[in-house]
């Protein structure tokens, strides 16, 4: 079992120069920011690594990623990396009382309609983007798994040291 | 193993059946469904139940149950089981009431029993405890795919069962819809005490016709196998799972079984009767070797504003031409955000086994198998019950759980001779089930 | 009662396969299928000793799950 799941892993790492090349072409869906810490759109954050984290409270696996974006958000701040976790619950509330429980350390929009979902057609529960400093996403997650955070890690670092 | 037809019943003296059954638990090993379990990350999720079964003047059991299951990291998933149940009480032989007292030997052939006249023969000495293990391990393999295997055993104390599984699932359309097939291969042994009876071989009753111990036993050890017999279960089964809509989800699944091995219940009889409908002597049963199954079911789970209504149906078909319909219905009602109520609805009705026979008649053919055992008869059968649950604040959860549950057998055609006509062949079996479920 | 039910069955199987474009939500619409006592094997305890108690008293079993082996001799 262990070796399969190696092998598997193994796979995965060797696709994923491809799903780079692949997904460089697509520039990031602009959407309108409602959040005092950042600016009012997301095209205005040009410049800077952006991490998209789409999750919602009644989705088990989402709460497994805040503990590593709140620590990934403080290790590269002076980098210049922002992460954004953009909540689709229908009420504001279930939300509110999961980062009771949760604490986010980093910023969190609303998009109770899923509008900005939709825009980034999104494929399962959690799902991230990571967008280069010139507004196209280079990479996306779908699901959070804690023994792939290394890899995670990776690529922000990568997008980090490019040059603008 | 089966008598050929020029056997005949033959016309021996009357005398007074008896029958002794030491009846055996249910082995049961009922296995995992799809692949899909979810688990918190991290805890152990224990889930904890305590059953009461009782049946009027019949069984009586009661089962434990504990369940475990725990996330170790990335949906990889672990759980486990462990019941234990122990059951007492009287069930059915397959003999027939009669309207004079009956002699029934043991099935171990030490000691005997008496029924009243006008009674339904019910073996009195039924006493048994049952452990079952089962270990299931889950886990995504590749992209939208997921595996799971585990091993079952149950243990009684004259039988075995032993089972493994394996069962693949991939989502498609966005996790819309999950497709899963499941393989299992069961292998259980029996043992029972006092050997298992040779097919249709005549219980011997002592009754002082035997000189002394020996020749009493000579003659009840000539109607037995002491070697250990066995059953191979194959079992295939095809699920499809649909999201409907953002409240409503479908399941459906068609399930294979086929069987080979010993199928018999070595502790069930029929009465041979004569024309007067008195019964001449009593006789073991025997059943085919094989059995093939094919189910198909379908499930929806509707989410309600504060609740979740929850219906099953199931059509079952085999080759001992068995065929049955059930409804499965769970409403369940928030009456609070930690308290809930759910009524619970069920609906059964099965055909009779092609070989299934009340009694058999004095002085005809015999079939190759026969079987009076009621459960191979046709029936109804419903369960009306409620639950009551409720969330501590710590998270935990209380249940409480009471049914009740009636089985109606019918006669699917047979014509009952003399005395059996003021007989009651077909008596309803009436229980009350009571569950505690504890989870933390 | 059986004949409807199975034509019911029938439309329903219908209607999923010409509909299958249009069955589904998106994955930010889980909220209430993500409820636990939505789960196929929510009451898992329960569905178990129930199964135990009816593949013990009637002739049929499994279609949920694998029927499995066992006597089911009581």
């Amino acid at each position: 079992m262990r070796h399969l799941r190696l092998s598997i892993l193994l796979i995965f790492i060797s696709f994923a120069p491809l799903s780079l090349s692949f997904a460089q072409q697509m520039s990031a869906p602009d959407f309108v920011i409602s959040n005092d810490q950042l600016p009012d759109n997301l095209s205005a954050l040009k410049g800077q690594v952006v991490y998209l984290d789409f999750w919602a409270s009644w989705c088990k696996p989402c709460r497994k990623s805040f503990p590593w974006m709140n620590q990934m958000q403080q290790k590269y701040v002076e980098q210049g990396l922002q992460i954004i976790a953009i909540n689709l619950d229908t009420e504001k509330a279930l939300a509110k009382a999961f980062l009771d429980k949760v604490p986010a350390q980093i910023p969190v929009i609303y998009d109770p309609q899923g509008k900005i979902a939709s825009d980034y057609q999104l494929l399962g529960m959690p799902s991230s983007y990571v967008i280069d400093k010139k507004g196209n996403i280079r990479f996306s997650h779908k699901g959070f798994f804690t023994r792939s955070e290394p890899l995670y890690e990776q690529e922000l670092v990568l997008l980090l040291n490019e040059q603008e | 193993m089966q008598l050929t037809s020029n056997n005949k019943i033959t016309n021996k003296p009357k005398k007074v059946a008896n029958i002794n059954t030491a009846l055996a638990a249910a082995t049961c090993a009922l296995l995992g469904t799809t692949p899909m379990v979810q688990a918190d990350e991290g805890a152990w999720e224990m889930d904890t139940a305590l059953l009461y079964y009782g049946e009027t003047d019949r069984v009586t059991a009661v089962e434990g149950v504990l369940s475990a299951k725990k996330d170790f990291g990335d949906e990889h998933i672990f759980s486990g089981k462990i019941v234990l149940d122990s059951l007492t009480g009287a069930s059915a032989t397959g003999a027939v009431a009669q309207p004079n007292a009956q002699t029934f030997t043991r099935p171990s052939g030490k000691g005997q029993y008496d029924i009243q006249a006008d009674e339904i023969p019910l073996d009195d000495t039924f006493k048994d405890t049952r452990v079952q293990l089962e270990a299931q391990w889950t886990q995504p393999l590749w992209d939208d795919m997921r595996g799971s295997t585990g091993v079952h055993l149950s243990k009684e104390y004259d039988y075995l069962s032993i089972s493994v599984n394996g069962s693949l699932a991939k989502d498609f359309y966005q996790k819309n819809t999950t497709v899963s097939a499941g393989l299992s291969l069961a292998y259980d042994t029996i043992d029972p005490e006092g050997g298992r009876p040779l097919a249709f071989s005549e219980m011997v009753i002592d009754q002082g016709q035997f000189a002394n111990e020996q020749a009493y036993q000579a003659a009840f050890d000539a109607t037995r196998q002491t070697d250990t017999d066995d059953k191979s279960t194959i079992d295939l089964m095809l699920g499809v799972t649909q999201i409907i809509n953002r409240r409503m989800l479908m399941q459906f699944n068609y399930g294979f079984s086929t069987s080979d091995g010993y199928h018999t219940d070595p502790f069930k009889v029929l009465s041979v009767v004569n024309d007067q409908g008195l019964t001449q002597s009593l006789v073991h049963e025997d059943r085919p070797t094989e059995r093939t199954r094919h189910s198909f079911y379908w499930q929806t789970k509707y989410a309600l504003d504060s609740g979740v209504a929850d219906i099953s149906y199931r059509y079952a078909t085999d080759d001992w031409e068995i065929n049955s319909h059930t409804i499965d219905s769970r409403l369940r009602f928030n009456l609070t955000g930690n308290t809930y109520i759910q009524p619970h609805f069920r609906y059964y009705q099965q055909g009779a086994a092609e070989f299934y026979k009340p009694f058999l008649l004095e002085g005809t053919t015999l079939p190759t198998f026969a079987s009076a055992d009621y459960r191979l008869g046709e029936m109804t059968a419903y369960t009306v019950g409620l639950k009551y649950g409720m969330k501590m604040p710590s998270g935990n959860e209380w249940a409480f759980r009471l049914e009740y549950y009636q089985q109606d057998t019918k006669n699917p055609g047979f014509e009952a001779p003399g005395a059996l006509q003021q007989l009651d062949l077909y008596p309803s079996v009436k229980a009350i089930i009571a569950q505690v479920s504890y989870s933390f | 009662m059986f004949k409807k039910a199975r034509i019911i069955l029938a439309f329903l199987l219908s209607t999923q396969l010409v509909g299958c474009a249009n069955l589904g939500v998106q994955p930010w619409e889980r909220d209430l299928l993500a409820k636990e006592e939505m789960a196929l094997d929510a009451d898992g305890n329960d569905l178990g000793l129930d199964d135990h108690i009816y593949f013990s008293k009637e002739a049929t079993s499994g279609g949920r799950a694998f029927a499995g082996g066992g006597c089911g001799c009581n």
